[in-house]
């Protein structure tokens, strides 16, 4: 904005410098920020609907988000489940499948290769199933010898699809099997809890900035003579906007903090129950908190949406009022 | 040099009123002028031309040299600083106190709270009110009320000061009081234009007078001093 156009006359106002203009714009926002901040804290019946709307709007995809930050932790736990399984045909000799076993670790989607021979799975069964004198009446070693590979990491479905097709194709397997239908099922629904978030999270920030909106609405309605005074008196429209900008943003930041202690008082609430049902499939999973970072970025959106709210109340509104 | 110019300026409404048709008047620096005539007579409208709270529909004004017409709306507050108003209806603001209302243009210029605090007091001081700062404008008199209204106009010292029937509300006591009050500024180089329907007093005072009857300049271009 260009400095006020100077005057010509003695008797005309006085200018002040460009640096002191500075000062007082600067002391202006310190000094708007303050009273708008104190005149929600000193009279929070007026507004507390809309910190509480605010608040509540946060919550549900912050609460999504910690599901999905500990969901994704859960589902990298089992990245080891992808594997593929080969049987070979029982008539493969030890050397014939130690041969296969070496060419394809040279693939180039195969991460690692294990090979078990048939008597080392017959042993191993031996030991686990517990079905140790029934094994003993069987002829000869029904079990045939494996290969364990492991895929690379972040192989796409159709990837892995291919690669398992391409194993199968090797005369000694008899069948593959990938051991990943449960945890594809897993990342679709991560997937689409992701989606669910976007969206959610977008509904809901257009709500915190209808919401925002309104009450800046009304907040202006309450205030016509005082703006059109200012106008009078040569109250530029940024000038104008300024005390309603940091509303917004204050009701933002204190929806945000109020979402924040939701969001930890949930966490409070579900972590003991989590950490009981993990330990029932024999798992040490824990429910985290939002990470601070996260708590961080919903406070962050919570003021940006609030100051568009009031922006977009105020580029509304403002411009009906003349004097 | 010029203060105010208006050259054939004409002012029609939306509804369709004329309002003013063909004023044209110059109005020097320093000059101290009444603009009278009857109610309806487009007082408000002139004023408000200057003011730039109505554009006019035909013909030029010029304030202090700026042609109004070429003067972008942005540059707006920008013109109005340059420019004190007083009204009828004061428009004080009851939410807060005296000095606060006052201080309104200079926070507005982005004056610091030093300079802010030091200017109001001068201000309250020139019209008669000093220590009267931190009351509410809602317990003054009429005559009070009127009076932090004009120290708001020249709180910024602008160059031109406008009153639109300053005195409308207010005993003829405190009406004498209140303009020699303005006289007093334009003898300190303001230029003052008041609106106003107290020929009486205006007589009195003795000052020129400009006269518009139905929108329109009485008595040709220039408007001699007026003599009871």
């Amino acid at each position: 904005m260009a400095e006020k156009p100077k005057a010509q006359t003695g008797a005309s106002l006085q200018q002040t410098t460009l640096g002191k203009q500075f000062a007082g714009w600067a002391a202006h926002h310190q000094l708007v920020a303050v009273e708008t901040l104190l005149k929600l804290l000193r009279n929070p019946i007026a507004s507390v609907l809309t910190w509480l709307v605010i608040a509540i709007s946060l919550t549900l995809p912050g609460a999504l988000w910690m599901a999905l930050d500990n969901a994704q932790q859960l589902s990298s736990r089992f990245q080891e489940s992808g594997r593929i399984t080969l049987y070979l045909h029982v008539n493969t000799s030890v050397d014939a499948g130690r041969n296969l076993s070496q060419e394809l670790k040279r693939l180039n989607n195969v991460a690692s290769v294990e090979f078990i021979d048939a008597d080392t799975a017959l042993a191993d069964f031996r030991e686990h199933s517990g079905l140790d004198s029934a094994l003993d009446f069987l002829e000869g070693n029904p079990l045939p010898s494996l290969i364990l590979i492991e895929p690379r990491l972040g192989l796409t479905p159709a990837a892995t699809e291919s690669l398992l097709a391409s194993l199968k194709a090797y005369p000694e397997v008899d069948s593959a099997q990938a051991d990943m239908a449960w945890v594809e099922r897993l990342r679709a629904i991560l997937a689409f809890s992701e989606r669910l978030f976007t969206v959610l999270g977008f509904l809901l920030a257009l709500a915190i900035v209808l919401v925002v909106g309104n009450t800046i609405r009304l907040a202006i309605a309450a205030r016509v003579d005082e703006i059109r005074v200012v106008k009078l008196v040569g109250g530029t429209n940024a000038w104008v906007r300024r005390p309603f900008l940091y509303t917004g943003l204050w009701y933002g930041m204190i929806g945000g903090l109020l979402a924040w202690l939701l969001l930890i008082l949930c966490w409070l609430l579900l972590r003991g129950p989590v950490v009981e049902m993990a330990q029932l499939y024999g798992s040490s999973f824990s429910l985290k908190p939002l990470s601070a970072v996260a708590a961080l970025v919903l406070l962050g959106a919570a003021m940006l949406l609030g100051w568009l709210g009031a922006w977009w109340s105020v580029s509304r509104h403002l411009g009906e009022i003349e004097p | 040099m010029s203060m105010v110019i208006f050259e054939q300026v004409s002012k029609r409404y939306d509804s369709g009123k004329d309002a003013l048709s063909g004023v044209s008047f110059e109005l020097k620096k320093g000059e101290f002028a009444f603009l009278t005539g009857h109610s309806g007579a487009g007082k408000s409208t002139l004023m408000k031309l200057i003011m730039l709270m109505e554009r006019p529909s035909r013909g030029q004004v010029h304030v202090d040299g700026q042609n109004l017409n070429r003067l972008p709306s942005y540059m707006v507050p920008y013109h109005r600083r340059k420019v004190g108003v007083v009204f009828q209806n004061h428009q004080l603001l009851f939410d807060r106190s005296v000095f606060d209302n006052v201080a309104l243009p200079l926070l507005i210029a982005g004056y610091t709270p030093d300079e802010i605090g030091r200017r109001v007091r001068a201000s309250l001081d020139a019209v008669g009110l000093l220590g009267m700062e931190r009351r509410n404008p809602v317990e003054l008199s009429g005559g009070e009320q009127q009076r932090v209204g004009i120290a708001r106009a020249i709180v910024n010292k602008p160059p031109l000061l406008l009153a639109d029937e300053p005195t409308g509300n207010l005993d003829p006591e405190l009406s004498a009081e209140i303009m020699s009050l303005f006289a007093r500024l334009g003898q300190v180089g303001v230029t003052v234009l008041i609106a106003t329907h107290d020929i009486d007093l205006v007589k009195r005072m003795g000052h020129r007078r400009i006269i518009l009857d139905h929108g329109q300049m009485q008595g040709g271009r220039r408007q001699g001093a007026v003599h009871g």
